[in-house]
């Protein structure tokens, strides 16, 4: 696998659950190693759905995905779970567990269930929690905290499961500003050191612009546009997706487009 | 494949840095050691309760050697030792089976119960009882078979209806298992009304006995109840990972779908296998599994082990009361269960 050559590649996948209405038409794209593509777009627009497609939780209703040069289809869930890993949008569980538990959790695809868990696994799991600045956590139950490190323990989970490809749905939404800025300096630092891709739902279109390296609009199943946060976030798309008319300014530091109301 | 690659380490490998998580297989060992302890003291103090009563020392002696006193021996031998062991695998197979059916459904109120296996269990026991007062054949030796055919038959069909179900996951179980329970129930409740003479029988089925144990009973659950369980202590990291929610499950290379249904089918067989003699025996699946989750946190691993540990102590104790409250009489197992184990309970959630 070179290093040019694209983790993931999208093609014409479309998807429908029981032959109804289209949720996604002929989505096509593809990304490369170290890349953190955003995806934004209105309500209901299959932003969620398209992350499932590529997780392999949906099978998509046409066309296919290539992760690493192979179809998705050839993968189990199996071996699926070393390459992606996944911070929901839902981050309930069930049983009173403690965050180092659910961080530890992400091991689970290398666990051997005959032989158990290594001390690697074991380092792993809290260099994880080092990394999102949870470790003071660990004792916590994770019904006891708050939505934001609850966020942030998952976000460890989904670091300790080792993934080529990082799949983040709104992973920023119960996040303070402090965290907000962390996480992302956290992620920059994955995708340039440690070859990281991330895929990342955004509500937030400025941090999405700020953050990303290209963005995909999506608007009724389809992409309306992919491009860098230049080209994606001008007023008519916004207007065309959104039906609103919001001021762009550029950031003065970052140079990319930041929206006001 | 290098998988591991992009994750760099910078803490040492000294056993401290790892202290943060708690060494399982330790507290598993001490657990079991501990459990395995208790049920032998609780049976051996319970041997000694009895509508007879036989001094302790001679129970002591009457363990070692059995020719002592022929008829002391036979209480002791056939009567007070069967009834425990039964209690104590029965205890065992509930909570576990209760544990695990929680965490294939992410439901703290499931019980052994919920997913419809003993009420089919139930229909077929009250079929039987039906019939030997309808025909006038003796056909008490054959309630368990009744009992488990009825068992075996709503277990395919809450099979079939979740099958069915255009969700395929725990909430179509779930529903499956809900509706095949009411239509079982309704049927017993119509046999129920037309009987007359039998109705106690019945009754005392579905409220479960331990008093007809004996060691043929005891030989036929005991390999069920021990290799069911086991296999289910072996599903224990992917129910934890299941807590984390159907699609985080996955994520984490869990098949969700194939493992709910492994949990269903052997944890429907041990519940049928061990009903069929007892019966209905509530309370114990649904409130250990609970207790054990407060005294020892939620881990699987170690979780389902304690629940069957705690499970049989439990049982134990409570058939014992069942013999003793109103001796020579007897009180439906499942009466005490409740009545002992939801106060227990509350003073447990309240001291937490």
């Amino acid at each position: 696998m070179s290093f040019h050559s694209p983790i993931l590649t999208i093609k014409g996948v479309s998807f429908s659950y029981n032959h109804h209405r289209e949720i996604l038409s002929d989505i096509n794209f593809s990304l490369s190693r170290g890349e953190l593509l955003g995806i934004i777009g209105p309500n209901g627009s299959g932003k969620t759905t398209l992350l499932k497609v590529i997780s392999g939780i949906l099978k998509p209703s046409k066309g296919s995905i290539l992760l690493l040069n192979q179809d998705l289809n050839n993968f189990s869930i199996e071996k699926i779970a070393k390459f992606i890993s996944v911070v929901p949008q839902d981050t309930w569980v069930a049983f009173n567990f403690k965050a180092k538990e659910v961080v530890f959790m992400g091991r689970l695809p290398y666990i051997s269930r005959l032989k158990g868990e290594t001390l690697e696994d074991y380092r792993i799991s809290r260099e994880a929690m080092k990394k999102t600045h949870s470790l003071s956590l660990s004792e916590n139950n994770i019904q006891e905290i708050s939505g934001g490190e609850r966020q942030r323990i998952f976000m460890a989970k989904a670091l300790a499961q080792t993934p080529q490809l990082l799949l983040l749905d709104e992973f920023t939404s119960h996040l303070d500003l402090k965290y907000k800025y962390e996480m992302l300096n956290l992620l920059k630092k994955a995708l340039q050191e440690e070859g990281l891709t991330i895929i990342s739902i955004f509500h937030d279109l400025n941090l999405a612009s700020i953050a990303s390296d290209r963005l995909i609009l999506l608007n009724e199943g389809r992409i309306e546009q992919i491009g860098t946060p230049q080209e994606v976030l001008n007023s008519e798309n916004l207007q065309k997706v959104y039906g609103v008319k919001p001021i762009l300014i550029n950031h003065p530091d970052l140079n990319v487009p930041q929206v006001i109301m | 494949m290098g998988l591991n690659c992009y994750m760099k380490f910078s803490i040492n490998k000294s056993p401290k840095e790892i202290a943060g998580y708690t060494n399982w297989q330790k507290k598993l060992i001490l657990m079991i050691l501990g459990g395995s302890l208790g049920i032998l003291g609780v049976s051996l103090i319970c041997l000694n309760f009895g509508v007879v009563s036989i001094h302790p020392k001679e129970i002591f002696s009457l363990i070692w050697n059995s020719s002592l006193d022929k008829t002391n021996s036979l209480i002791v031998w056939q009567l007070r030792a069967p009834r425990i062991i039964m209690a104590t695998l029965t205890g065992i197979a509930l909570a576990t089976v209760g544990g695990a059916f929680q965490g294939i459904l992410r439901n703290p109120l499931a019980d052994p119960y919920i997913l419809g296996v003993s009420a089919g269990a139930a229909l077929g026991a009250c079929i039987g009882i039906a019939l030997q007062y309808a025909t006038g054949y003796y056909l008490a030796s054959y309630l368990p078979l009744f009992a488990f055919l009825g068992a075996m038959l709503s277990l395919y069909l809450v099979y079939l209806s979740s099958k069915i179900s255009y969700s395929v996951n725990s909430t179509g179980l779930l529903l499956a298992g809900v509706a095949i329970n009411f239509l079982f129930s309704a049927l017993i409740t119509v046999l129920l009304a037309l009987s007359k003479r039998e109705l106690h029988s019945m009754i005392f089925w579905l409220m479960g006995d331990l008093s007809t144990a004996d060691w043929k009973k005891i030989s036929l659950i005991t390999l069920p109840v021990i290799i069911g369980c086991l296999l289910l202590f072996f599903s224990s990291l992917d129910l934890n990972a299941l807590s984390l929610g159907e699609e985080e499950a996955l994520h984490l290379g869990v098949n969700t779908g194939k493992l709910r249904m492994r949990i269903f089918f052997i944890g429907s067989i041990i519940i049928a296998t061990v009903v069929s003699f007892t019966g209905l025996i509530g309370f114990v699946g649904l409130i250990i599994p609970h207790i054990a989750r407060l005294l020892i946190g939620p881990d699987h691993r170690v979780m389902l082990p304690a629940s069957a540990l705690l499970g049989a102590i439990f049982l134990i104790l409570c058939d014992t009361l069942a013999r003793m409250v109103i001796s020579p009489s007897e009180i439906p197992i499942g009466a005490i269960t409740a009545l002992v184990g939801a106060p227990m309970f509350i003073y447990l959630l309240r001291r937490k």
